[in-house]
This record gives C-alpha cells, structure tokens and sequence, in this order.
C-alpha cells in the first residue's frame, strides 16, 4: 500500500515542500499532457477499471486502489480543486463502479475495490473567500462519500510555507 | 437581450446537457438573440471569449462530475474570469442547468455554488440554477413533452427560469428529481443503460466488476 500525493504545484515549487526521499510516495502532478475525460464510460463498459484515453493519467482507478493514504494540494479556484486536481478527480472514475448504492438515502456508486484510504486536502490562496472555504468543506466531504475514504481533513493555506509545516 | 447559451458537456455527440438546453429554448422570447457555444471538442477561442463578455446574460449547462464542475469547464470559467474583469462593460446575469448521473438533483448544490462563486469573482449576478437528478434519462425520454410524466418537474423548473431570465431575475435554486420512481430507474440503469452498452462490447457483468 502506498501514499499518493496528488497537487497542481511546478516541479520546483513541490521539492521545496516535499523532499522526503521514501519510495512508496506516488506523486501524480502536471505534466502538460492530461486531457479531460469525456464522459465515454469506457472506463466502466469497454475496459473496465481503466481509462480509455492514453495519456498517463489513464490508472487513477488501480493507483487509487493501491492506496492507504491520499493527500491533495491544491490552489482553491471557486471553492473547487484548480483546474488540473479537478481532471485528476474527474479521471478517478474507474475507481468506482457504474453500479449504485443507497447511502444515508441518496444514490452513489458502489466500490470497485474494498481499499480505503485517508484523505487530507490542502487548499492554498491568499484570498480565499468564507463561501469559498464553506463551498470546498462540502466538496471534500461529499469527495469523501463518493471515493469511500476515512473520513476527510482539509485545510487553507495563505501561503505554501505553510503547508510544508502540516503535510 | 443577448443570450449565450453555454453547453459544458464533454460528450463529442449529443448530450443530456444539450437536452436540457433545448427543453429551454423554446420558452425564451424570440425577440432575444441566442448564441451557442460547446467546449467539447476544442477550447473557446479569444474571440469567443470576448463575445461572452458582451452578453447580457450567460445560460451554462454542464453535468455534474464528482459533486462539482468539470475540469474542461471550470478552466474554461478560469480564463473566462480574466476576460470578464479586463471586457465587461454591462451587467451579466447567469443561470446554470446541472444534470446529475445520479436520482438526487439536491446533489447538484455544490456545483450550483462553485458558479456562485466565480460569478462573485468574475463581477457577475447569479440568476438562478436548475439541478436534476438522473440526467442520463434524458436520451431515453426525449420525446417525452417538457412538462409531461417523468418530465413534469423538469418542466415548471423551466417555466420558472425562462420567467426569470426574461426579468433578470433572481431566484432559489430548484433542485429536483425526476417524476419517475427511483427503485425503477435504477433499475432500468443497471439492465438497459449500463449491462445493455457492455453487452455491445462483449462484456458480461463479471467483466465490468474486474479489479487491475
């Protein structure tokens, strides 16, 4: 099992925050080459557990399953994760089956795997609004919901110095 | 009034987005100038970018993808920010349209204030947004007219946000389920959406349950 770190920082910013040398971190960060996921469902009815589009981001679903702890870092845009965290959620679909399931009386998917892992999340920004804060808690915890995690820990940074102390 | 209807779908063909979008149109006055814009083939252009700005009002539709926005969209949201503070010159109302996969439109509410927000951000008004639930019925039920069976909700959420961008108004949200019983469109997901489609594929339910 495995920690699985996934941010939107460039290289240098991240090696300033995160220099440990352990090998069983999984960082999945921006290459440049992700591409949105188009909704297909190939992930569930052509190749199941894994994404149909090829460009490296395509096992968020088996990495995940490997995972006991996830920790995400990422600018708060709108009370959302940025742009790039946001596609990497989006593409974890595989994760989950298209089968549903009833939780505390609303519909979700059910579990393609029986792992769970811990989830922190980090949101940094110097302006981060009280609705926006508010708007990311319930995100996070219906994230949480939704990718069958322990609970959920988030956080709001000023600054990334900051989040170097926590994680 | 111009009006930029927004299709925020990914889907490459139709999509339940585009549905709702056009359940919606007919109820706008004809008087008003309706434009359409899609991202799911190729980003907006800076040319569409600036027209957006000189809109009097911004109609987005988009489904609902792990409790929030897309990410084709929101970075599209993100640039649009930056257009909005540097062009603008008038007010923009917005309104949104979510579809969630699942039975329950109050899932909606998170992606509905994630555009509150970067409406705040972007020195826009938020209108009012529609959220329903099993949106992938859309496809099935096309003919259905708006306002009729499962399409009864569907059909006053419209009544009352077509009054509401005629006035530039602003409202509650509506967040709502279809008139349809969930046991049964669960049921019908699992055996005439989702076995159906893998079947094609020649895959069996065993198949789609594999672990890597």
């Amino acid at each position: 099992m495995m920690k699985m770190i996934i941010h939107d920082l460039d290289q240098q910013e991240f090696i300033a925050l995160y220099d440990n040398q352990i090998t069983d971190v999984t960082v999945i960060s921006d290459n440049g080459t992700i591409r949105k996921c188009i909704g297909c469902f190939g992930c569930w009815i052509r190749t199941p557990g894994e994404c149909v589009i090829k460009d490296g981001y395509d096992n968020m679903g088996e990495l995940l399953s490997k995972c006991h702890e996830l920790v995400i870092i990422s600018k708060c845009v709108y009370g959302s994760y940025s742009p790039f965290v946001c596609n990497i959620v989006d593409r974890s679909l595989p994760y989950l089956l298209p089968y549903f399931a009833i939780k505390n009386g609303e519909t979700h998917h059910r579990f393609r795997y029986d792992n769970k892992f811990t989830l922190s999340v980090h949101f940094y920004g110097n302006d981060i609004t009280k609705a926006e804060k508010e708007t990311a808690q319930a995100l996070v915890a219906a994230n949480s919901v939704n990718l069958n995690s322990i609970g959920n820990k988030i956080y709001f940074h000023n600054s990334l110095q900051t989040i170097k102390e926590v994680i | 009034m111009r009006i930029a209807m927004i299709n925020g779908s990914p889907k490459l063909g139709k999509s339940n987005s585009g549905m709702m979008l056009k359940a919606l149109e007919p109820l706008i006055d004809s008087k008003h100038e309706i434009s359409h814009y899609n991202m799911n083939k190729k980003p907006l252009t800076d040319e569409q970018y600036i027209e957006l700005c000189h809109m009097d009002t911004l109609i987005i539709a988009f489904p609902l993808y792990f409790d929030a926005i897309p990410s084709h969209l929101l970075r599209m949201l993100t640039t649009l920010e930056g257009y909005m503070k540097a062009e603008r010159k008038k007010e923009i109302y917005v309104y949104a349209l979510v579809n969630n996969g699942f039975y329950e439109g109050k899932q909606t509410c998170i992606a509905l204030e994630i555009i509150k927000n970067w409406c705040i951000r972007s020195g826009l008004h938020f209108g009012q947004g529609i959220g329903q639930g099993a949106g992938e019925m859309m496809g099935f039920i096309e003919k259905v007219p708006l306002g009729q069976g499962p399409l009864k909700n569907l059909g006053r959420a419209m009544e009352r946000l077509a009054k509401n961008i005629h006035s530039h108004g602003s409202d509650e949200s509506l967040l709502f389920s279809p008139n349809f019983p969930r046991f049964a469109w669960r049921f019908a997901a699992t055996h005439s959406f989702w076995h159906a489609k893998a079947k094609k594929n020649g895959l069996k339910k065993k198949d789609i349950m594999k672990r890597l």
